[in-house]
């Protein structure tokens, strides 16, 4: 169907207003953030959508979704569009994007059974904000709070800052309501716990808008005790002290609600005037009074155990300071895109990856000496480092954190520094058995190795993929391979 | 007895005294007679500072065309073999002196900051690499000293002119013309870049609600106000004097950090700063870190104070 | 018509080496870029050669031969020929030598207009443009900012100068040499991913002091009329930390430094 005709054929399905066929607003929408300094410089390579939706309740979705589905119209969801790994990247003609905007009420607040329902287009703020009148709080704090929104948070699988403590999106979502391409309207209900089968919420959570559409999310809420925070900082003189030291808090039965280690390069990022060259560790304890003690006293328990690696203790204040000015906001964002237009330079990269604990460190120095060794533009890099940032029992994550003077062409900047460093990355992760995507998503950027992550796995990703979107109109490059990979990574046409 | 040139650039002849600084210091204490060139210029105002003032009056020597003006340098040099030729480094000065030098057969030495000697031989230091390096360079051949100073570098004791100055003027000059003309000259308005400020007065949240003040305790400093994202979000100044890695890289001498967090978005744009002075109301906050002086308390109470105080004492001196 | 563009190669200036008991620079293994300037001059040309594909560019250096990959991006991105005057006895050459070599050359080559850069980030001296010009009998300005690209012609060229306080606008005959400023929004574009193996060896001429006869006191650290005789980084003192409340003692003591530091 020519485009012309997809805006007709929309017109009979929602109102005029619902239909965004502005040329600047598509330009936006045919990217994300991981072709951020080409978009900044307007030359993406990518098409265009024809037209960005606003659909406002779950029967248009469904209406729209068949709509697509009989007509082979590539579909991409979006909410809160702060993707990383080409997620809402459009790699298809005649694209659709079906976004959030006019799903943004929040249905519920139920303070006595500890959940909040909302629907798929509120932010996270909003929620927060709201909560916290009631002295309640999400949990959930990524950095992209003030921009992100609930839909791309669940699709995505998305962690915060104080997932020690509350667990990734995961555990917070207690059920939802989701639209299939064939127009099934599905909703996963409410309920503490059960054994009814698989634990399909699971299918939806963290699909990357491949499978389905999510129109409305219930996630846990908890008691929030800012008064009883207490935080800590250690410089240490190895990433390696500090990954022992989080591993220590976890496994002696512990959850802070921040525990992270950061390598010499990164630490200079965020604590250049206390972290004097060293590697750091810093924790948040957060709670109920006597679980906050119960926690600091294990914190310093576990520091005192690997004392020989610790140079000193950090004022406290230090890091509530740095902890109070942690979020990045819209103006943030578009910052970096007016800094991208005048300068060749950004903000960086990340990549983010999980294993247990012995393999975390074993990944991080094959990483670092892999890519001084064959990176070609290592001379361009101005950082190189990464930090641990969310623990769990059986291991952590590493976030690998890099940037560099561009010294190429825009269209060129992927392919010559970003892709290389993460392909290093992605191989030295699988190959020692950790997960190559701890939180960003597989997005279109990392599917070239979805297989791999995933293993004999594939199998079941593969057949929810056949059984729920057969036509393939569902986010189409995002977490499942296409032939397109070869034309907008590696420029083979 | 040794001749020092100073060449003297049309609108620029408040720039003698300086110049005649640096003669003195290439050539002193040994007695020197000085010369000044000065083409289409006021001649009045230099009329008792040097011992021989060459004044070129002649309509067709354009002051753009560096051609012609090294033909008229190099001709007189022909003739009366100075020892020093010293040329303001201004964007003409520039443009003229490597013409002369190479016409003479002459090593030149641009932007001079610094002159000494060691073992009886002329060191003229000049910084290199945008300043992070200071080279002193030593003169071979047979030419005379020649160099250029930036204005502003050496001071001289302000004008003097208790000499008996002998005015020339030279006729029959040969030249060749450059083939180059001025179209038009269009004023820019007044702005500023504060890349190229020496002291900058900067400000950030913590002074939102007394920004104005920070303008005249620029001024006082003969620097520049310069503001972090959190001035610049509030619509308080415009973007181009934002510091920061989405603003401007700056290098300053002296950097006055008011009510600054010093966030590293904001820190990674200070490059070789010289002194960076801070008041904040949080000591912990990490421009304290990097600071000479750290002042901690309300910074727009203590500009305000501190303008007082600079006042008092310039009405002082004035009486 | 043909333009020449004359371009340094310089060393990465946040990273450069130097020997402190030569002083000399260490060029060699350092890595080296093109002149920021220079570059805005070889974007100029291209530009032109985009309005008018028969427009013939040669790019000039003289370097050691390190700088070859630098110069066959440049000719990847659709310079013409590149011609690098390269030879040890030229290491340590002043600006004037280096302009006598580089004349010595352009006086045999045929052109219609010489594009150059103002200033070198390394020696930061700008003397080169001019002594062309005087070599070769040819007018010069620096700091161009702007060149109006349609009157850009064999006969002359029109360019803005764009300093603090005006921007003033100057005609030249042509031949004459244009020296840019990296203000000028002329940009030398970089290769284009697909371009980065391609072979230009043949359109590279290098050149030594066997084309050019230089006797050997002529150039060199010897033929020079200038020699570093010591280079040195500047110290910033840094002293202890003074933190003071804001109170008169505060502003006493920012008042004291002030003054000692002669900001007052």
């Amino acid at each position: 169907m020519d485009p012309k005709a997809v805006v007709e054929q929309l017109a009979k399905l929602v109102a005029p207003e619902q239909i965004n066929t502005n040329e600047d607003d598509l330009y936006v929408a045919s990217a994300d953030r991981y072709k951020k300094y080409a978009f900044a410089r307007n030359v993406l390579d990518v098409p265009a959508p024809v037209a960005i939706v606003y659909p406002k309740t779950a029967e248009q979705v469904s209406e729209l979704l068949k709509f697509c589905n009989e007509y082979d119209i590539n579909v991409i969801p979006r909410a809160g569009m702060t993707a990383t790994e080409g997620g809402l990247e459009n790699w298809k003609d005649t694209t659709l994007v079906i976004d959030t905007q006019k799903l943004d009420q929040i249905v519920k607040i139920d303070t006595y059974n500890s959940q909040a329902t909302v629907q798929a287009g509120v932010p996270l703020q909003v929620l927060e904000d709201e909560l916290r009148k009631l002295g309640y709080t999400t949990g959930h704090s990524p950095q992209s709070k003030p921009v992100a929104k609930f839909g791309g948070l669940v699709a995505t699988r998305s962690i915060g800052q104080f997932s020690t403590l509350y667990g990734g999106i995961e555990d917070m979502v207690v059920g939802l309501e989701c639209v299939f391409p064939d127009g099934t309207v599905s909703r996963v209900k409410n309920v503490s716990r059960r054994a009814g089968g698989p634990d399909i919420r699971h299918i939806v959570i963290g699909n990357e808008g491949a499978l389905c559409y999510i129109t409305e999310v219930t996630v846990k809420i908890f008691k929030y005790y800012p008064e009883n925070n207490k935080f800590y900082g250690y410089l240490t003189k190895d990433i390696e002290t500090g990954i022992k030291i989080l591993r220590e808090v976890m496994v002696n039965g512990f959850r802070p609600s921040v525990a992270r280690a950061y390598s010499e390069e990164d630490a200079a990022q965020h604590f250049y005037h206390f972290y004097e060259g060293k590697c750091i560790v810093l924790f948040m304890a957060e709670g109920p009074k006597g679980i906050v003690e119960a926690t600091g006293v294990a914190i310093e328990e576990a520091v005192k155990k690997f004392e020989e690696g610790i140079i000193k203790q950090v004022d406290s204040k230090l890091i509530e300071d740095w902890f109070n000015h942690l979020n990045w906001s819209q103006q943030d964002i578009d910052d970096e895109y007016a800094e991208m237009r005048t300068n060749a330079s950004h903000a960086g990269y990340t990549t983010e990856i999980s294993a247990d604990w012995e393999t975390i460190p074993k990944i991080y120095d094959a990483v670092i000496a892999r890519v001084r060794a064959e990176f070609e533009r290592a001379d361009d890099l101005t950082m190189l480092g990464g930090h641990s940032s969310h623990s769990y029992l059986n291991g952590t994550n590493m976030y690998f954190v890099y940037n560099y003077k561009i010294n190429c062409e825009p269209e060129d900047e992927l392919i010559t520094y970003h892709h290389p460093i993460q392909k290093i990355i992605v191989e030295e992760t699988l190959k020692h058995g950790g997960s190559m995507c701890h939180h960003h998503g597989i997005g279109k950027y990392r599917s070239e190795w979805t297989k791999d992550e995933h293993g004999s796995a594939y199998y079941m990703l593969e057949k929810l993929k056949e059984a729920f979107d057969p036509k393939g109109i569902m986010n189409h490059g995002t977490i499942y391979p296409v032939k397109e990979l070869n034309k907008y990574i590696y420029q083979q046409d | 007895m040794n001749r020092a040139l100073i060449f003297i650039e049309q609108n620029n002849e408040r720039l003698a005294p300086e110049l005649l600084a640096v003669a003195d210091q290439i050539h002193g204490p040994q007695p020197f007679e000085t010369y000044a060139v000065v083409i289409n210029g006021d001649v009045g105002s230099l009329v008792g500072q040097f011992d021989t003032v060459i004044s070129v009056e002649d309509e067709a020597l354009q002051a753009h065309d560096q051609m012609a003006l090294a033909d008229v340098v190099a001709g007189l040099h022909a003739e009366h073999q100075f020892d020093s030729i010293v040329v303001a480094a201004t964007a003409a000065g520039k443009m003229l002196a490597p013409r002369v030098a190479m016409k003479i057969n002459c090593g030149l030495v641009a932007d001079v900051t610094e002159i000494s000697r060691q073992n009886d031989k002329l060191r003229l230091v000049r910084p290199a690499y945008g300043g992070r390096m200071m080279a002193a360079i030593e003169m071979q051949g047979d030419g005379p000293v020649m160099l250029t100073v930036r204005p502003g570098v050496f001071r001289g004791p302000g004008e003097q002119h208790h000499k008996a100055t002998q005015v020339i003027e030279p006729k029959g000059l040969r030249y060749r013309l450059g083939g180059i003309r001025q179209i038009k000259r269009e004023s820019k308005q007044l702005s500023y870049d504060i890349r190229e400020a020496d002291v900058l007065v900067s400000g950030g949240g913590g002074v939102a609600r007394g920004f104005e003040l920070l303008e005249p305790l620029a001024k006082a400093l003969g620097g520049k106000v310069a503001a972090s994202r959190a001035i610049v979000d509030r619509g308080l100044i415009s973007r181009s004097v934002q510091v920061g890695q989405s603003g401007k890289t700056v290098s300053p001498r002296l950097y006055l950090a008011l009510g600054i967090h010093g966030a590293i978005q904001h820190v990674v744009a200070l490059d070789e700063v010289e002194y960076i002075i801070s008041v904040n109301t949080n000591p912990d906050a990490p421009i304290c870190s990097l600071s000479d002086i750290v002042v901690e308390g309300d910074a727009v109470i203590f500009v305000e104070k501190l303008l007082e105080k600079i006042r008092e004492e310039q009405i002082n001196a004035n009486n | 018509m043909k333009l020449v563009c004359v371009v340094k190669f310089v060393p990465d200036v946040d990273r450069f080496e130097y020997d402190h008991e030569k002083h000399v620079l260490i060029r060699e293994g350092s890595r080296m870029m093109i002149n920021p300037d220079d570059g805005c001059a070889i974007g100029f040309a291209l530009e032109m050669k985009k309005r008018n594909p028969e427009i013939f560019i040669e790019v000039l250096t003289m370097a050691p031969a390190s700088v070859v990959p630098l110069v066959e991006d440049i000719l990847r991105v659709g310079v013409d020929q590149g011609t690098i005057i390269s030879d040890r006895s030229y290491a340590g050459s002043d600006s004037w030598v280096t302009s006598r070599i580089l004349g010595r050359y352009l006086a045999t080559t045929e052109y219609d207009c010489i594009l150059t850069g103002s200033q070198a980030i390394d020696g930061d001296t700008s003397h080169v443009p001019p002594q062309l010009g005087e070599i070769l009998g040819l007018g010069q300005i620096s700091g161009i900012t702007k060149v109006e690209e349609d009157s850009f012609g064999s006969e002359s060229a029109v360019v803005e100068v764009d300093d603090e306080e005006a921007v003033t606008t100057y005609e030249l005959n042509l031949p004459a040499i244009l020296s840019f400023s990296r203000k000028s929004k002329c940009r030398l574009p970089h290769v284009r991913f697909k371009d980065r193996k391609k072979d230009v060896t043949d359109r590279i001429k290098v050149l030594s002091n066997d084309e050019l006869g230089f006797a050997k006191g002529e150039v060199g650290l010897k033929g020079s009329l200038t020699k570093v005789a010591k280079a040195y980084t500047r110290k910033y003192e840094s002293g202890a930390q003074l933190r003071v409340a804001a109170d008169d003692n505060g502003v006493e003591t920012v008042l004291k430094f002030l003054k000692e530091k002669r900001f007052l």
